[in-house]
């Protein structure tokens, strides 16, 4: 993407949800009282996860393509889902214990993000261990595929066939029985929108600096 | 589809001279299922015995279709080159993978009931999750042991590779494998069954779109 608006745009969108998250009103629901606001905070990280896996995603087709720098791409943007990821994962353990008594239980929705972890994982280790980057790029691309697809099928089909503890279950694995609250709504997008962003941000910074580092060496 | 069945014939043909592979995995299977034996003093609870099966042939699996590139990395993969098109040739390996996954499956339950004992409430139930398993274990586990055997030489590769995308086939099937051991209903688990062949299906269907990029050099 050209230009600057959307690097203002995208931190002042995080702080009108970060500000706004801890001012405005929520809805009072038994369990979750002032927890609910963790909706701005942890819910945003998957949807913007799922924005830099899929354009991962769309770059490793195109590095099969034997398309130029496709490769790099991809893995810069997998690596900020994976940050991502990992923001997603604290916020939500500091909220299961607040609201489910304990940093971890044996739930579809959290065996999902962490299988979803431990296939990008492996994916960074089967990256490290090929030296040749042409090979490298056929075999980095053909695993992310899989990977993308098996993530999807995880935290996308399989905990609609399931029980789940979590909030949002049955129909959208996201959330749902929030979303009824019209204060809300806003701030959320808005969160989402700002996180696409910085995410968008910071892999195009990574890109570029090791655009210049191999430039460098070479 | 010629291509095909001379791959297949043509992997059981190597493998046969090398007949201590499967020796060795059958001794794998054994040795493991009897630590399980060995851990269980008394009698073993119908979530034990599912669980320790199907960890047991899950790595059973991975070692078996690990060897399936092996040693074909450089050399056999030219000789391949002018003989089939990939297309057939990743086709041919995961149906060889698929019977051998199979027999080995069979083999596992032989030795793990005989030990462990056979609870099974529905036989044909668990015998069919059992094959639907093989085929997606063998659809996965061919792409990614060429996927290692490309890589080179790290030999953890195959199991953290894999492992990881054979998740979501391993929750649906335990889960199923486990209501066919205490009693299953037709009706009631077909969601659940047609999820797992889909994800079989699935896991075909990529092997075989994405292996031609693998395979060029």
């Amino acid at each position: 993407m050209k230009g600057i608006w959307w690097k203002l745009l995208g931190p002042l969108l995080i702080l009108y949800s970060i500000s706004m998250g801890l001012y405005g009103p929520v809805p009072r629901l038994p369990i979750l009282n002032e927890t609910i606001r963790v909706l701005y905070y942890h819910v945003p990280m998957w949807f913007s996860m799922i924005a830099m896996m899929l354009a991962s995603l769309i770059f490793s087709i195109q590095a099969l393509g034997e398309k130029e720098g496709a490769d790099l791409k991809a893995f810069e943007f997998a690596r900020t889902g994976f940050l991502l990821a990992s923001l997603g994962l604290i916020t939500g353990m500091v909220w299961a214990r607040f609201t489910w008594g304990a940093f971890w239980v044996n739930d579809p929705k959290l065996n999902g993000t962490a299988v979803t972890m431990l296939i990008y994982l492996a994916y960074f280790v089967l990256r490290s261990s090929v030296e040749e980057a042409q090979k490298r790029a056929r075999l980095a691309g053909v695993y992310n595929i899989f990977a993308f697809v098996m993530m999807i099928v995880f935290i996308g089909i399989l905990p609609r066939m399931t029980d789940s503890l979590h909030p949002g279950n049955g129909g959208n694995p996201g959330f749902n029985q929030y979303d009824l609250d019209s204060n809300m709504r806003p701030i959320f997008y808005a969160a989402v929108l700002g996180w696409i962003l910085i995410g968008l941000w910071i892999s195009q910074l990574r890109i570029r600096y090791k655009k210049l580092r191999d430039a460098k060496t070479i | 589809m010629q291509g095909v069945f001379q791959i297949i014939k043509l992997n059981f043909r190597l493998e046969w001279s090398a007949r201590q592979s499967y020796f060795s995995l059958l001794i794998y299977i054994l040795s493991t299922v009897y630590i399980s034996n060995l851990v269980f003093e008394q009698t073993i609870g119908l979530e034990s015995w599912n669980a320790f099966f199907w960890v047991i042939f899950l790595f059973a699996a991975v070692q078996a279709a690990y060897r399936s590139f092996y040693f074909e990395a450089d050399r056999r993969f030219l000789l391949y080159f002018g003989l089939v098109a990939p297309e057939s040739l990743i086709l041919g390996k995961i149906l060889y993978n698929f019977l051998y996954l199979g027999v080995l499956g069979l083999f596992t339950v032989l030795i793990f009931g005989g030990l462990m004992g056979f609870p099974m409430a529905n036989p044909e139930a668990f015998l069919l999750i059992l094959f639907l398993s093989a085929l997606g274990f063998s659809a996965i586990l061919t792409l990614v042991s060429g996927i290692a055997a490309k890589a080179g030489a790290n030999p953890a590769l195959p199991a953290i590779l894999s492992i990881p995308l054979l998740y979501p086939q391993i929750i649906t099937l335990s889960k199923l494998s486990l209501r066919s051991l205490s009693g299953f209903s037709w009706e009631v688990n077909a969601p659940l069954l047609i999820v797992l062949s889909l994800l079989a299906l699935v896991s075909l269907l990529l092997s075989y779109l994405l292996f031609p990029y693998l395979w060029r050099d």
